[in-house]
């Protein structure tokens, strides 16, 4: 008996949900809806800014330890008083990324409820992977993140230290990118990591058949600053 | 697993970005499922275009960003197609 009363109302819902509108005018159906649907983005919106604050990304016990490593970087303190957060450096700014990023981070509250990087062994165990992931995603975008506030466009040479001024030039001449010499910019490195940077350059040339990749321009820098 | 994932955000994305919302939008202007697949599609094929890439980078869009968003755009066209015939007599 409380199934058939259950799929009666049922039924009636949605066949009410599309009946034609008999007391409501299609002027108020229109405002009510477009208001609706400013109440519904707005809150869609606010809610996603909010995944995008320091306190929402280390609210996880395994975000500890490289919160500790970011808090000792330039990123976080620095004489400018400017500061990159998380989500300045992992979650892009044009929407279709941002989505993307956001859906792909619930693997992250997957992780964090098995366990898998939940103590100091396992985290290390993990660290050179996690990095990988992370360098392939900046190698394939042309390192996005690092660029909405830094550009090779804008800087001054002449006020940059000789070996970073140099080294910027070369990485225009020979279109390198930003995570191709910064691999340890907010967080430690994990050992081997410079040929494990390799590999992920290699697998993306590969990948792409990109010519204007100079794989070997980039392997020889990093070969160079390896010794 | 990162392709998998990737595919997914992809998935994800097109449908809530222009692909998914604009889809549904102009599938629902018609009655016809094959105009409202094709209207949706090119919205998926144009919104790369549109809002692929960034502002600072000059990475190339993929050929999956593209045929995700053609995908999702159509079946969006299909999803307002199909709101259409069923709530709506005209």
């Amino acid at each position: 008996m409380s199934d058939t009363n259950k799929r009666g109302l049922l039924r009636r819902l949605w066949e009410g949900f599309w009946s034609p509108a008999a007391v409501l005018s299609t002027g108020f159906l229109l405002i009510a809806g477009f208001i609706a649907g400013i109440v519904f983005w707005g809150g869609f919106n606010w809610s996603l800014e909010l995944t995008n604050t320091e306190e929402f990304c280390t609210s996880c016990h395994t975000m500890e330890t490289n919160l500790g490593e970011y808090r000792e970087t330039i990123h976080y303190n620095n004489h400018s008083g400017v500061r990159a957060i998380c989500s300045d450096c992992h979650v892009p700014h044009e929407w279709q990324y941002k989505m993307k990023a956001k859906i792909m981070a619930v693997k992250d509250v997957y992780h964090e409820l098995r366990g898998t990087i939940s103590t100091p062994e396992k985290y290390e165990e993990r660290r050179l992977e996690m990095a990988s992931a992370v360098w392939t995603k900046m190698k394939a975008s042309d390192s996005r993140e690092c660029r909405n506030c830094h550009a090779f466009e804008y800087m001054d040479f002449t006020i940059q230290e000789t070996r970073a001024a140099q080294n910027h030039q070369k990485a225009i001449d020979t279109g390198m990118t930003c995570i191709d010499c910064h691999q340890g910019i907010a967080h430690d490195l994990a050992p081997g990591y410079l040929e494990e940077y390799n590999h992920v350059v290699q697998k993306l040339a590969a990948k792409e058949h990109d010519a204007d990749i100079d794989v070997a321009g980039i392997k020889a820098f990093l070969g160079t600053k390896a010794e | 697993m990162l392709s998998i994932l990737d595919l997914l955000g992809t998935i994800g994305a097109a449908a809530l970005g222009l692909p998914g919302i604009l889809g549904v939008a102009l599938g629902m202007t018609t009655r016809n499922p094959l105009v409202a697949g094709l209207l949706a599609a090119m919205v998926g094929v144009v919104s790369p275009l549109v809002l692929g890439g960034s502002h600072s980078t000059h990475v190339a869009i993929t050929p999956l960003e593209y045929g995700v968003a053609l995908v999702i755009g159509a079946l969006a066209g299909l999803v307002g197609c199909a709101i259409r015939r069923k709530g709506a007599t005209v």
